[in-house]
Formats: C-alpha cells, structure tokens, sequence
C-alpha cells in the first residue's frame, strides 16, 4: 500500500536530517502503532505518506515514497488525500466549519462526489465513529473528545485506504480514550489500515498488530508488537507499560500487552514466581516506573509519613476552600468544593475532562472569585485581594506554556514576573535554574526549545517569586517519557525542600509517583480525597470521576485478591 | 417559517433592501413601524433572549448616537436618529440569527463568487471564539505571575505579553490550519456542494414584492 525505499528528509536545504534511511512498508489492513520519543521523526514521517512532505513543507526528499506503486513525487496532495487519509494532532485546527455535518461533508465536497453519495457517506461513517447524534453541533461547543471523533470521522468519510493518526490520544481522558479505541477498532475490522504515532504504548499497543519504534530519524525496531517488546524497547529511550516492565523483570517467555494477560501468565507458573512479581510491583518497579528513585517503597501503604514523620503537631495549613461553588452562564461549574491543603504536602487534583479541574485552581490565585463560600490563601481571603497580591503566594503553570512566553531569552521569561512583582532576587533566581538544569538554556529564545524544556521554563517563571503553593495544570500533557521523567526528579527534589505542590492532571500514572494526597473532582464535585491506592481502591468512585486505575494498581490489587494477600500483609 | 426556508441570496437582498430603506427615512415612526415588524419576527423565530443579550451591546451605542444628535441638533431629529440605529442593526442582527456565512458563502459561490473567498469569510467567522478563548488563556497565565493584564492603564504598557504569545500562535494556528485543509482537498478542481442553493419561485416572489413595496414608498413617500 504505501511504501518508502532508502527515505531521508530535512525541513531545510541544510539542516541535519530529521529522517535517515527509512524503508518501511505499510500492507493493507494493518495496525501499525509508530512510536518514539519527540523528535524522533514519527510526526514528519507521517507526512510523506500523503504527500505534505514534500509538497506543502518542501525540503530535501531523497528516496522513493510510493502509495499505490505511484511516487508521491508525480502526484499532488489533492491526488492523495483521499487515498491516505491524515488525522492531525491539534483539533482546534482541523474542524473550522459551523456543523459537524460541514465538517464531514467538506472533504467530500472537495472530492467532487454527487450530493446523493455525500449524504450516504456522511450518515456511514457518523455511524461507524458512533456520532450521529452529533451532527447537527457546532465543533467549538464539543468537548476534546468528541472533537477527535468528528476529526476521525471527518476522514474515514473519505474511504481512505490508510487513517494516519498523530498521537490521536496526547489530549484525552480515560473515557474519552476509550471511545476513540473502540471507533478505530470497528475502522480496522472494516479493512482500513490504521497507522497511529504515540509516545506512550499502552493505548494502542492491544489493538495493534505491528509496532515500529524510532529513535533520530531512524527506524530501530520494526515487527509484531510482542517481539518487539521482547527486544526491550526501553534502550531507544522508549518508555514500556507497567505489564511489559513487571515481564522483563520476572523473564516471561512471552510478552504480555495488557493486565489480564499478564495475570494469566503469571497465575499459570507456580507461586513463588507469584510472589516475586507482587514483590517486584510493590517494591522495585514502584521505585522506578514513577521516576521516584529515592523514595521507599513504603510510601504505598504510608503516604505522608514520607517527609514528614509522625508528629504530635500538624504542618500548618496554607490553603482553605470553604464550600466554593462557581457559575458561569448560569451553569454550575464548581458545587460545594471545601478542601484544606497542609504546607509541604504534594496534592493532586484528579478528574476528567471537563470536570472544573482547571476553574478550580484559577480560584486559588483570585482569577476567579467563588460564586458562592470563600477561598483563603495563606490566611488572605482572596475575594478580598489583588490577583498580584495573591501570585506571590500561589505559582501557577498553566498547560500551554506558549500561553506565557514573549521575551526573546529564557532567563528574561523567568525573571520577568518577579520583576513585576517587585520580588527580584537574583540569588534565588541562579538557584532555580540550577535546580532545573536550565543553565544552558538561559540565552536561548523560549520558543525554540523543546515541548520538555519549554515546560521546565514555565515550571521555574512560576517559582520566581519563591510562592509557598506551587500549582501545575496538567504537567504532563504533550510531554514525552523523559521530559515526563525530568519533571518527575523535579518534583522530588522541590519536595525535598518542602514546597508545597498541587498537581492538576487526568494522567494518573504520573499523580500515582507523585502525590501523597488525591482530590477527586466529577462534574465540579470533589467526590472523594485520600491516598492514591484508597482512591483508585473505590471502583464506583473512579467509575462516577471517568478514571481509569492505573495498571500498577490494577496488577497490584489483583494479584493481592488471590493467595497472595497473606505475604501482601506480612510486608 | 418561509424566512428559513428563503435562498440566502433572498435573505440578502431583503437586508440590504430594508437597510437602504430604513436609511432614507426621515419621520421617525418609518424606524417604529420597521422595528414593530421586525419584533414580531423576532418572537416568531423564538431569538428573544438572544435579541436581549445582543441588545445589551447596542443600547449603549444607540443611547450615546441620541445624546450627540440631541445635543447637535434637536430632540425629534434625536429620537429619529436612535430609532433608526435601532431598526438598522435589529435588520442585520435577524438575518445573521436565520442565515449561517457558510450558507450565504455557499450560495453566492453558486452565484459566481471564488469559493476561496466564501470559505476565508466563513472562516475568519469560526476563528474569532478561537481567539477569544486564547487571549483570555493569555491573560490568566500572564496575571498568574504577577503581569497586571486586567482592563485597565496598567495593561496598555504590558501589551506585548498579551500580543506577543497571541500573535505566535496565531501563525502556528494558520500553519495547522493549512496544513489540515490540504490534507482534506482543499483548492481541488471539481468541488461539488452538498447542498443547492436554487432561487425557487417563492424567492422570486418575495423579491418582486419587496421590489414594488420600496419603488411605493419611494414614489409616494409619505412615510
């Protein structure tokens, strides 16, 4: 279907090459997972398949890139886009018409195709995507997930041959994740074949039947996804899943891809091999999946004894929510939130997309003003005070960090709000960056670093003014394995200085290894709070919150359920 | 409603032509009657609350055109003047509320207009919430460290920190867009359209009337 011989490709006439030496074939039908840290390649070799590359981005193309047996070099992008059909990473920019129904028609109608086919075919693939009820909305009103979809949708009513998807999932929340799982599952038992990028596997790894990594723009491992696994991905720089980890630690003969596999692997061998992999997700991998090398084990079970041992007097406490709730368009976004946050302690406010996550932290600061009960930040009612005020106190990186930059140099980035805020202490400034390794970094311009280095400067512009709360909106969104892990040994360290932290994420991986403390926020209500594994232990509470446990918990609790629970008490 | 139902290139014409004429009168019940109507239309097609929010931008606007006409010339010229502001923009507000810019864009492509030019239009309407919603993240992130961007004097002086990040992602959002509208065919040869816009009798109907209505009052103005 599609083939690449001997491909390198460079964005400028000089610039090294971003890819090397590809030769890859994709067959009809297949499900290729294409995976690789940032910058590894995966983006831009998904657009030689369709030709963008190298007519819309120009370049260097060397080699040959065939869809059909033709040379995508003869053929423009109009001749392609309906053969090798790309799905996009940033929503906003794909949908730009007033119905999801446009949006759908919009290819189609570019196709030429007579008006009877475009309504059949529009009903067809709303159908397989499971959107018909959608139809007659606006994109803008929709939520990330359901933009994915029409996004999806809008595509397969093309009848490509190939869905190209870049990291369809980097966005998305557990239930959201699932729909779109399920809608590329029902596309590839229809015959098409799905070429999806991601840089973290457990997604699309059940789904898949093939699994490529990259590394530098080059292909490194390329075959069926349990022998690829097997061949241990993690020497690429690749991050693997808990399951695939708790396997290579234990030596299984085959590679397991989900839970339930591995649970049937293991239950199969006899039970000191049983024991050793309990041992081996309680204890070693607890230590290394979160990137939490120097913590004990121990936290599992003890949360909040780690840093703070057992004492007759309670930290004090440096932020009070007293049954806040918030409207906005006479709709309900935040009912009856009271919370207490003690210093030095590292929360996580965890809940799907659209649950007020966000709008609730933006009251910690004053950009918001509860409707209704009162906010204290440090003893200051914050309907009271100043938003600049406020800011000394509360450090708040938002998700996007492009929302923030507009100096040419890191350093000046990170000063400029201390500055602002009348708070500029050189010393501390120098002891930041230290602590973030942002010491090369400091002439460069903010908007030529990477999505990890970029999430780094916005981490330390937070903390110039030393705020006793640091507030982090989903840290990890867009941010591959190791900028996840760098972020991670940050954390540890600032914790280690007693900073107070509140985390605000759906990726609960990461809130497992980094937070004593969860607050579980569903539809503006917290719903429930404690330590993480007493958290995902409530499955009608994850289920209400639309989360999904981790797999080391998943692993965990399932294997403590059967014989195991008697040596899980006597650890 | 036969409104809904009227070729976006009826809807047009009617706008323009109630426009012109609401612009010629000059007794101030001319701007009454029309906006009487035109309230009518307004309860028929259910946009009450609509028009309220919408008119909570406008009496402002309309309030201070009465001051000025007032205090430049007379109290009736200035209740004309206000009345006809009103009934002007009450005209545009109804035919945006029943005719979307893809329909009215897709219409006049039928009529001959580049379908490149229909399609930035519409979608220069679409990216105006995008942008709205950007520079509001903007602002929260900039005040969140101390960067006074509430309205105010103290903005003016920090506008780059609002322009700058606005500006790059508005290139970056171009870029994205482009790249997502070649992937779909875009600029291909051969572009059918879903639906067709025809003038049907009832347009031609509606637009000899209208046409005689305004060559009436043109002739025997005593409105």
């Amino acid at each position: 279907m599609i083939e690449l011989h001997h491909v390198h490709y460079r964005y400028t006439q000089t610039g090294g090459w971003i890819l090397s030496d590809i030769n890859l074939e994709i067959h009809p039908g297949e499900y290729v997972l294409l995976c690789g840290a940032s910058g590894s390649g995966k983006s831009t070799l998904c657009r030689t398949f369709n030709g963008l590359i190298p007519h819309f981005h120009g370049g260097v193309l060397e080699g040959h890139v065939l869809v059909a047996g033709r040379d995508t070099r003869t053929l423009a992008v109009n001749d392609l886009f309906a053969q090798v059909g790309m799905v996009f990473q940033n929503p906003e920019a794909q949908l730009f018409q007033r119905t999801v129904e446009r949006e759908l028609a919009f290819g189609l109608e570019n196709l030429g195709l007579p008006r009877a086919s475009i309504h059949a075919r529009i009903a067809a693939s709303a159908a397989t995507v499971g959107i018909t009820d959608l139809l007659p909305r606006s994109p803008q009103q929709l939520s990330g997930g359901e933009r994915q979809l029409v996004a999806i949708a809008s595509i397969l009513a093309l009848q490509p041959q190939v869905l190209v998807l870049d990291e369809p999932f980097a966005h998305l929340d557990a239930p959201n994740v699932r729909r779109v799982q399920a809608a590329l599952r029902t596309i590839h038992r229809q015959g098409m074949a799905i070429i999806l990028t991601e840089h973290r596997l457990q997604h699309a790894l059940p789904d898949a039947d093939r699994l490529v990594v990259m590394q530098q723009g080059r292909i490194v491992l390329d075959g069926r996804p349990r022998a690829v696994l097997q061949a241990d991905p993690r020497r690429f720089g690749m991050h693997i899943p808990p399951v695939v980890q708790v396997a290579h630690t234990l030596a299984l003969p085959e590679m397991p891809l989900t839970v339930e596999e591995l649970l049937g692997m293991v239950d199969s061998e006899e039970s000191s091999r049983q024991k050793a992999a309990v041992d081996v997700v309680s204890g070693g991998l607890g230590r290394t999946i979160g990137g939490l090398q120097k913590i004990e084990p121990m936290r599992w079970t003890q949360p909040g004894h780690l840093h703070h041992p057992p004492t007759t007097t309670a930290p004090p406490t440096v932020l009070t929510l007293e049954k806040v709730s918030f409207l906005r368009d006479r709709l309900a976004i935040l009912r009856n939130v009271s919370l207490e946050v003690h210093a030095g302690e590292c929360l996580a406010i965890v809940g799907a997309n659209g649950a007020g996550k966000t709008t609730l932290i933006k009251h910690l600061n004053g950009l918001y003003r509860p409707t209704q009960g009162r906010v204290w930040t440090m003893g200051q009612a914050t309907h009271r005070a100043r938003v600049s005020d406020l800011a000394r106190q509360v450090g708040l990186a938002f998700q996007n960090a492009n929302d923030q930059f507009f100096t040419f140099q890191v350093w000046d980035e990170i000063a400029v709000g201390a500055h602002a805020l009348r708070c500029y202490d050189e010393a501390w400034l120098q002891h930041l960056i230290a602590l973030l390794h942002l010491e090369p970094l400091c002439q460069r311009s903010p908007y030529r670093l990477s999505e990890g280095e970029k999430k780094r400067v916005a981490v330390a512009s937070a903390l110039a003014s030393r705020p006793t709360i640091l507030v982090l909106d989903e840290p990890t969104a867009g941010q591959d394995w190791n900028a996840r892990q760098a972020l991670g040994d940050l954390l540890h360290s600032l914790r280690s200085q007693g900073q107070t932290i509140i985390l605000v994420t759906h990726d609960l991986d990461f809130a497992e290894a980094h937070a004593q403390r969860w607050v579980v926020l569903a539809a503006g209500e917290i719903v429930t709070t404690g330590t993480p594994w007493e958290v995902m232990a409530n499955a009608r509470v994850m289920c209400q919150a639309g989360l999904e446990p981790t797999q080391l918990f998943q692993i965990h609790s399932a294997m403590s359920r059967g014989q195991m629970v008697q040596a899980e008490r006597e650890e | 409603m036969v409104l809904f139902e009227l070729d976006p290139r009826t809807k047009l014409i009617l706008t323009l032509l109630s426009a012109a004429l609401i612009i010629m009168s000059t007794r101030w019940y001319g701007s009454a009657i029309t906006l009487g109507l035109l309230g009518l239309i307004i309860v028929y097609i259910r946009a009450g609350r609509d028009f309220g929010r919408w008119l909570r931008l406008v009496l402002p606007m309309t309030a201070f055109w009465f001051a000025l006409v007032w205090w430049s010339a007379d109290y009736t010229t200035a209740i004309t003047a206000g009345l006809r502001l009103l009934a002007l923009t009450s005209v545009f507000f109804v035919f945006f509320h029943t005719t979307t810019p893809e329909d009215l864009g897709n219409a006049l492509v039928q009529s001959g207009l580049p379908y490149t030019w229909a399609f930035v239009i519409s979608a220069a309407l679409q990216v105006v919430p995008i942008f709205s919603r950007k520079a509001q993240h903007i602002i929260d992130a900039q005040r969140s460290r101390g960067i006074p961007l509430e309205p105010g004097f103290a903005a003016l002086r920090h506008y780059p920190a609002l322009l700058t990040p606005l500006l790059i992602q508005s290139f970056q959002l171009a870029d994205d867009l482009a790249e997502a509208l070649e992937a779909r065919g875009f600029g291909r040869a051969g572009r059918t359209f879903w639906r067709d816009y025809r003038l049907r009798r009832r347009d031609w109907l509606v637009l000899a009337t209208a046409s005689a209505v305004c060559v009436g009052l043109v002739v025997f103005p005593w409105l």
